[in-house]
């Protein structure tokens, strides 16, 4: 579930936190480039044992993630990698969603950008048929991608996709089980007109479930905070919402496949793509592939749980996985 | 929450055209329809206005008689006006969930409550201590009790203006009802809510125009109430008064 204008009210109550932290990363990002100009000649007179290749010359490669936490620590872990690697990385203060991000690689303001590919095609293809397979996806957005001026590189296993999220203690394990529970749902004014949501949920030929009643939430915190108290037994909230375990809820499996596939990938801007050769391609594929779902997990409750700051989170993960 | 209703929220086609929608049978009824959630609006609505008027009226009155606590609860009452409605319900409804009250009524109802107080509390005050002092002591010197005084002079001649801020209040309250859409309820604010977050601007319109055209009409109907309620002398009273404080 990641429609811009969901992620909008998230990132709202973040606000604050959030510039503090965009005027941190933005600090830090000028040092690290500063620092960067003083040691990349060094590096490539005695490159490190562990990077493969010292990375060809090119243009600065300006990475800003989307405004809401999960996709600010995904920009900071990308954008560190690669400076780590000797690229010349800008990373931007955070700003707008998917639509701003999208208008960056297009308008050329912005050279990497990472998005859940299931929103991707959403947003490059709004009347098109909806998918639920990562790879049928993938051969839809990458063309629209290559049409605006950007490559998109393979994705990560890291998914953030729509959850359908009951309470620890239901005898549902399948979204289908919930058909006889006579449930009330909760869910966003969005999901009530989304095939992928609750007319899939309701469609007699898919799920085909009858709610008892519907009540209509913001996105958010909002919606443990209802399924906690009874008032209702089943949200539409997203697969990486820390509160599931914080809160002891439980996923229930999406057994008929509604759901579209929602891993994340980086989306390169071609020019600089096709700059830095094959190098940066092979490098962000090697980042990408590390990345799970239960990472993501753990970002969010430190960012959102703990109030940690993204970038360092982003720092210690990359650490700990020998990646810088 | 009976098993028997099935839910009937059906998604309103994006590109539908207003009176299109406006005037569709199904917009109008059913569990989701109009007349359900002008229903829901206005029970609430009118819910809050009277207990506002039976917790101001009073308390104004008597202070305003005895000439009392006029700066301390004016002050009072009127920075609850400051604080943003949307805030109070936004911050008692979690509250609210957890201690099992649900998502309504008592955060909704609490914050348009105070945002009623105040015109009703502060016309009340002014009103009462605006009539003309011979009529009280001419009263007084009749031997009527303080409270005859009250409430048959005082409170007499202050009706129309005490009137007046029921309406304001009753008017802001309708207004500002819809918020509640935005907190697990429904109401008229509903439309509001399902035409932004599904990118629908004639929901959106059609909300706009159903809380505007509600306000207006309830605007109207305390001027008829009015009329039918307060004897003419006193409204003529009022209107000369008016000339010269408001």
């Amino acid at each position: 579930m990641n429609p811009h204008s969901t992620r909008r009210r998230a990132g709202l109550r973040l606000l604050v936190p959030i510039l503090t932290l965009g005027l941190v990363a933005a600090a830090c990002g000028g040092d690290d480039s500063d620092a960067d100009t003083t040691e990349v000649p060094a590096e490539t007179t005695a490159p490190p044992a562990e990077t493969t290749a010292p990375p060809a010359e090119g243009p600065t490669i300006r990475v800003r993630g989307q405004d809401f936490s999960e996709a600010i620590t995904i920009a900071e872990v990308y954008g560190q990698y690669l400076d780590a690697k000797g690229y010349d990385v800008e990373i931007l203060t955070p700003a707008g969603f998917r639509t701003e991000a999208i208008d960056g690689i297009r308008n050329a303001d912005l050279d990497l950008i990472i998005d859940y590919i299931g929103g991707s095609l959403t947003a490059l293809a709004p009347d098109g048929e909806s998918l639920s397979d990562a790879d049928e996806i993938m051969a839809v957005i990458g063309p629209l991608y290559a049409e605006i001026g950007g490559t998109l590189l393979d994705y990560a296993p890291a998914i953030d996709g729509d959850a359908f999220v009951v309470r620890g203690d239901s005898e549902a394990s399948t979204i289908s089980d919930v058909a006889d529970l006579d449930y009330v749902f909760g869910a966003s004014a969005q999901c009530f007109e989304r095939p992928q949501c609750f007319l899939g949920y309701t469609d007699p030929d898919v799920y085909g479930i009858e709610f008892s009643d519907t009540v209509t939430l913001e996105f958010g915190p909002l919606l443990g905070e209802a399924l906690q108290a009874g008032e209702v037994d089943a949200v539409v909230w997203n697969d990486t919402a820390p509160q599931i375990d914080e809160f002891g809820f439980k996923v229930l499996e999406d057994d008929l496949g509604l759901h579209p596939a929602q891993n994340i990938a980086p989306i390169v801007r071609t020019e600089v793509l096709e700059a830095y050769g094959d190098q940066l391609r092979a490098d962000l594929d090697a980042l990408s592939a590390m990345i799970t779902t239960e990472d993501l997990l753990a970002w969010n409750v430190e960012t959102d749980l703990e109030f940690r700051e993204s970038a360092a989170v982003a720092t210690e993960w990359l650490e700990a996985n020998d990646l810088i | 929450m009976n098993g028997a209703a099935r839910p009937t929220q059906a998604a309103v086609r994006r590109d539908i055209g207003f009176f299109e929608w406006f005037f569709s049978a199904d917009t109008w009824w059913g569990n989701n329809g109009i007349l359900e959630s002008l229903r829901e609006t206005v029970v609430l609505c009118a819910a809050v206005t009277l207990v506002a008027v039976v917790l101001s009226v009073p308390v104004a009155s008597v202070l305003a008689h005895l000439r009392r606590a006029e700066l301390s609860t004016t002050w009072l009452v009127s920075i609850s006006r400051a604080v943003p409605t949307f805030a109070i319900a936004a911050l008692l409804v979690p509250w609210s969930l957890r201690s099992g009250r649900g998502f309504e009524p008592i955060p909704i109802f609490t914050a348009l409550l105070l945002l009623a107080l105040v015109p009703i509390y502060l016309n009340t005050y002014t009103a009462i201590r605006q009539v003309p002092e011979g009529a009280v002591d001419a009263a007084r010197a009749l031997g009527e009790t303080e409270l005859s005084i009250l409430t048959r002079v005082e409170l007499a001649l202050a009706a129309s203006l005490v009137f007046a801020g029921v309406r304001v209040a009753a008017i802001q309250v309708v207004a500002t009802e819809p918020i509640r859409a935005f907190l697990g309820g429904d109401g008229l604010g509903r439309y509001v809510r399902d035409g932004i977050g599904q990118s629908n601007n004639t929901l959106v319109v059609g909300g706009i125009v159903l809380i505007g055209g509600l306000a207006a009409l309830t605007g109207l109907a305390f001027v008829v109430l009015e009329r039918l309620v307060l004897p003419n002398g006193v409204r003529r009273l009022a209107r000369q008064q008016g000339k010269r404080t408001t």
